[in-house]
């Protein structure tokens, strides 16, 4: 698998290019900064989210990166909190060493190494959309890389067999790579107060890992505060930037109980500060001097099916804009001069409704002169298209051309400087050669 | 040197090509942009669009000619055109399938001999023109039937003529004087 992949990068600097390109504009129309940082913040979740890179994220090595802050005193809670793991039931999480905390209230940026993190109680963590979390409740946090998660009801139904009426951010599912799963450590009066319950950008899980996943949530006994929810934060940003992708916290207390309450939550703030240190965090690592055991979870059953959240699925736009990224793309491309092609391999529909005006030939004419020998029935003799495209796919590669040649049914393709959606994923040419028989 | 009259040669029609209106101005870019298998030739100012079903491609003008070609049989053509003035209904032009014509056909015929062409060439006069240095066949012209043969050296034969039936006419007309001076192989 080659590791340098163009395509994210690619868009990126689309992205810096045209909003860097439009910030003067911005600021002439008196349109404020924040409304472009909201433009691009937007642009890139959802490119990253979108199928089309997403699976080059998954593949690569990169991990995702966030901060946390900690306050005071935090390093001995650390200790004592990580004493001892709940093990959900059904699944074991590995032990994990407790951590030296930094100084006090130090915010460190952390790329998330995959593998569980013990969160101790007090701990904000911000993500990058700007939710907060607030942990009151020492928490283990985990990554579970699992395939285009989009968490939608099936959360909400957690939180509402829970009984919390959780606020639900549901702004826009987003596929996320990967979410997070803390776990709590029990062994403590677990005050958590939930107070956002964050399934932000929800992960899709599987529904049996959901029910499984109330199935952890445990009372921790003789605690008033019943808390669990599982937050889902799908961290929609990709590796270079901070990507946390989906916070799970169900606090878990007994291992061995089986008998589970899934209890309520109110409300677990998660603040993650993932100001991103864009890029490699690896010197902020060493800052931090903090050093955290995590472990990855897999989840391996998880969704396998991809749901696409732009283009036609794109909510964020009411008029019938295809894919925001495309076009995005086609602006950046930019030259609509005759070289552009579009390469269709779909079949032009939509015209039903120029059917019905069509439907009746004229059968007669208010001239003399012109006589119809047959009128064209509407399909009696003369039947449409009966092999009509036999392929109405979605693979669009839209470039320039250098030449298109036929011979007979046979055709020869050399085209430049194209990006192809195919299979959902993106991929970028400078040059490309093709045959074709038709 | 008596030829019959009644030969049983194959003739295989190769190509049919026919005309008609479809009596509406068509948009050539929408053709294009919303058609099926089209190309768009837009510095001519035509559109062609291919079918599969019959292997035709018909030349789309904006005024509302079309020339269908590709068929191999009279029926063919009709059926194509017939579906091509279809497929522009659908498109949401209000066409008419008028001035239906068969303009051209075309066909080859083999003859079991070979053909001294110069030999051909003097005895049919007014009809036959030879040029070897730019054509290697005879161009045999039949004003009655308005046919056009070209005839090889190595007896095959292409025919044009208005109509099948012309064409059928034609290779019957030509076939004594061929028989004339073939090439006897000893």
């Amino acid at each position: 698998m080659a590791c340098i992949n163009p395509v994210p990068q690619l868009y990126r600097s689309v992205i810096e290019d045209v909003i860097e390109g439009v910030r003067d504009l911005f600021a002439e129309e008196g349109i404020e900064d924040q409304v472009l940082k909201d433009l691009k913040q937007l642009w890139e979740t959802k490119v990253l989210q979108s199928k089309a890179t997403e699976d080059f994220f998954r593949n690569s090595v990169h991990s995702p990166l966030f901060t946390l802050q900690f306050p005071h005193g935090l390093q001995q809670t650390l200790q004592s909190s990580t004493a001892s793991l709940v093990i959900p039931a059904g699944r074991t999480l590995p032990t994990f060493t407790t951590t030296e905390l930094g100084t006090s209230n130090s915010s460190a940026n952390f790329n998330f190494p995959g593998y569980p993190i013990p969160v101790p109680a007090g701990v904000t963590l911000q993500t990058a959309s700007g939710h907060l979390y607030k942990v009151n409740l020492p928490i283990v946090v985990t990554q579970t890389p699992g395939r285009t998660n989009i968490l939608q009801h099936p959360i909400q139904q957690v939180f509402q067999q829970l009984g919390q009426a959780p606020v639900i951010q549901t702004s826009v599912p987003r596929l996320n790579p990967c979410f997070l799963q803390a776990a709590t450590a029990k062994s403590q009066r677990m005050e958590t107060v939930l107070q956002q319950p964050t399934v932000l950008y929800p992960g899709m899980i599987d529904q049996k890992h959901l029910e499984h996943a109330t199935g952890d949530i445990l009372v921790p006994p003789g605690n008033e505060h019943k808390i669990t929810s599982e937050a889902l934060l799908s961290q929609p940003e990709g590796p270079q930037y901070v990507s946390f992708p989906g916070v799970v916290f169900p606090s878990q207390v007994s291992q061995t109980n089986s008998t589970i309450e899934p209890m309520l939550s109110a409300s677990a703030s998660m603040i993650q500060n993932l100001h991103g240190r864009p890029l490699s965090t690896d010197s902020q690592n060493s800052n931090s001097q903090r050093d955290l055991n995590i472990q990855v979870a897999d989840e391996d059953d998880d969704v396998n099916e991809i749901i696409q959240i732009d283009g036609t699925g794109d909510t964020s736009y009411n008029d019938e804009i295809g894919s925001a990224k495309d076009i995005d793309e086609n602006e950046f491309l930019g030259t609509v001069d005759s070289g552009v092609l579009k390469v269709l391999e779909e079949e032009a529909d939509s015209i039903s409704n120029e059917d019905s005006t069509v439907n009746c030939s004229d059968n007669e004419d208010p001239q003399v002169d012109i006589v119809e020998e047959d009128p064209l029935n509407s399909g009696d003799d003369v039947s449409e298209q009966d092999v009509p495209d036999l392929f109405d796919t979605d693979n669009v590669i839209v470039c320039q051309y250098d030449k298109i040649h036929r011979s007979k049914n046979k055709w020869k393709f050399y085209l430049k400087d194209g990006i192809m959606c195919f299979g959902g994923r993106d991929y970028v040419f400078a040059k490309a050669i093709g045959d074709a028989e038709w | 040197m008596d030829a019959d009259s009644d030969v049983a040669l194959d003739i295989l029609i190769t190509n049919v090509v026919c005309v008609f209106r479809t009596r509406c101005h068509l948009n050539l870019r929408k053709i294009a942009l919303e058609g099926a298998n089209v190309i768009y030739k837009r510095d001519v100012g035509k559109v062609l669009m291919k079918l599969r079903k019959p292997r035709i491609t018909a030349t789309i003008w904006s005024s509302g000619k079309i020339i269908c070609t590709g068929a191999t049989s009279e029926e063919e053509a009709k059926f194509g055109a017939r579906r091509l003035a279809r497929c522009l209904q659908k498109l949401g032009f209000q066409v008419i399938f008028t001035d239906y014509k068969v303009v051209n056909v075309l066909a080859v015929c083999n003859m079991p001999f070979e053909i001294r062409l110069p030999e051909f060439t003097k005895n049919n006069r007014p009809h036959a023109s030879y040029e070897p240095e730019l054509h290697p066949a005879v161009c045999y012209r039949i004003k009655s039937l308005r046919a056009t043969l070209q005839i090889f050296s190595t007896g095959s034969i292409t025919v044009t003529g208005p109509n099948v039936k012309a064409v059928a006419t034609a290779v019957e007309q030509i076939y004594p004087f061929v028989f004339e001076s073939r090439k006897e192989i000893l």
